[in-house]
């Protein structure tokens, strides 16, 4: 597979990263890598959005800078990374600015209250939306509901309840020989 | 400077625990950056994780946020660089190399042994996120409507947190 230039790469990245508001926000970037533009496979795709989700750090993050890797080396990867956060990193450094020197409106905190309280409504479809691809059996359904009430309701400490969790996931998923 | 250096610490290690996600993080980052070190408050916490909803990039973004509360300038650039560049350089090291580690069979058994661990941090994310934005009637309804409106595809997400801040304008929540 031929390397995308670097510059076109940053272009359509930092483009994905700005337009790819709300949940799901892997599916643009398929958009953009494998429907309008023949650079990626599916299955590389598949491939990498694996990766990315495998690995500890931010999904969108990581998709980009493997996504930016395959196409065009560790240049790509840098370059696929900075297109992505730093637009929204701005965006929200202005807005943070504004927020904690009292910039915002009156009636600003109001409309922030709303908007908090939806966000719930949305952050718990995208995770309702993920179950039924990732929760399969009952070791799978043990698991993941130790690791809610743990780090939610009992507010265990996050990095403790995954390596007490983990490894007997990982014990349930063991490799068996046949 | 040492309370820089925790703030650095706090979001790189915060990072290394993000499986499946910023959301997943998202109790832990609260015990830490309200609780343990008090660079926000929890109200100030959810406004910020309410604009990293809002702005194009990922959620975890919500540490330039609080870098920026605590430090200012550096201190976004501090939690910034602490919460993406560790980990971005993991997955670099480790995309070159995937095609041939995704064939062994511990890869697939990591696989299946994460996904749930990362639904259920998801889902304390959810918990801890509504535990702080959602205190009366009026908020659990916005909720409980939100739920309905992006399961049933009525609107896209933005749309949907946006018309959530207009009634919680109206109402004066």
């Amino acid at each position: 597979m031929a390397w995308v230039p670097l510059r076109l790469l940053i272009r359509v990245f930092a483009w994905t990263g700005l337009t790819a508001l709300g949940g799901g926000r892997s599916a643009y970037f398929y958009d953009a890598v494998v429907v309008r533009r023949p650079w990626v496979k599916t299955s590389e795709f598949v491939q990498d959005l694996t990766l990315s989700q495998l690995l500890p750090g931010p999904n969108f993050a990581n998709l980009a800078v493997a996504l930016g890797s395959r196409l065009g080396g560790w240049r790509g990867g840098v370059g696929a990374l900075l297109a992505v956060l730093v637009p929204g990193a701005l965006v929200l450094l202005g807005l943070t600015a504004l927020y904690f020197r009292g910039g915002f409106a009156p009636g600003t905190t109001r409309l922030m209250h709303g908007m908090g309280a939806t966000v719930v409504g949305l952050v718990l479809v995208a995770t309702a939306q993920l179950v039924a691809g990732s929760v399969r059996g009952r070791a799978a359904t043990a698991v993941a509901v130790t690791t809610f009430l743990a780090v939610g309701p009992l507010g265990v400490n996050s990095a403790l309840a995954v390596a007490l969790v983990l490894p007997v996931s990982l014990w349930f998923n063991r490799p068996r020989r046949r | 400077m040492a309370d820089l250096l925790h703030l650095a610490w706090t979001f790189l290690w915060l990072s290394f625990i993000a499986v499946g996600g910023g959301l997943g993080v998202l109790p832990e980052m609260q015990r830490q950056v309200v609780g343990r070190y008090g660079w926000v408050t929890a109200r100030e916490f959810v406004d910020g994780y309410t604009l990293s909803q809002l702005t194009p990039g990922p959620n975890m973004l919500v540490a330039i946020f609080v870098g920026y509360r605590a430090h200012g300038l550096v201190g976004a650039l501090v939690a910034g660089v602490a919460a993406f560049l560790p980990t971005s350089l993991l997955t670099a090291v480790v995309a070159g190399r995937w095609e041939r580690l995704r064939g062994r069979p511990w890869a697939l058994a990591a696989e299946r042994a994460l996904a749930p661990v990362g639904i259920g941090l998801m889902g304390a994310g959810v918990y801890t996120l509504a535990r702080s934005a959602v205190h009366d009637w009026v908020t659990a309804a916005l909720a409980a409507a939100a739920t309905v409106a992006l399961a049933a595809r009525w609107l896209p997400p933005v749309a949907v947190v946006l018309v959530g801040g207009l009634v919680g304008w109206l109402v004066g929540l």
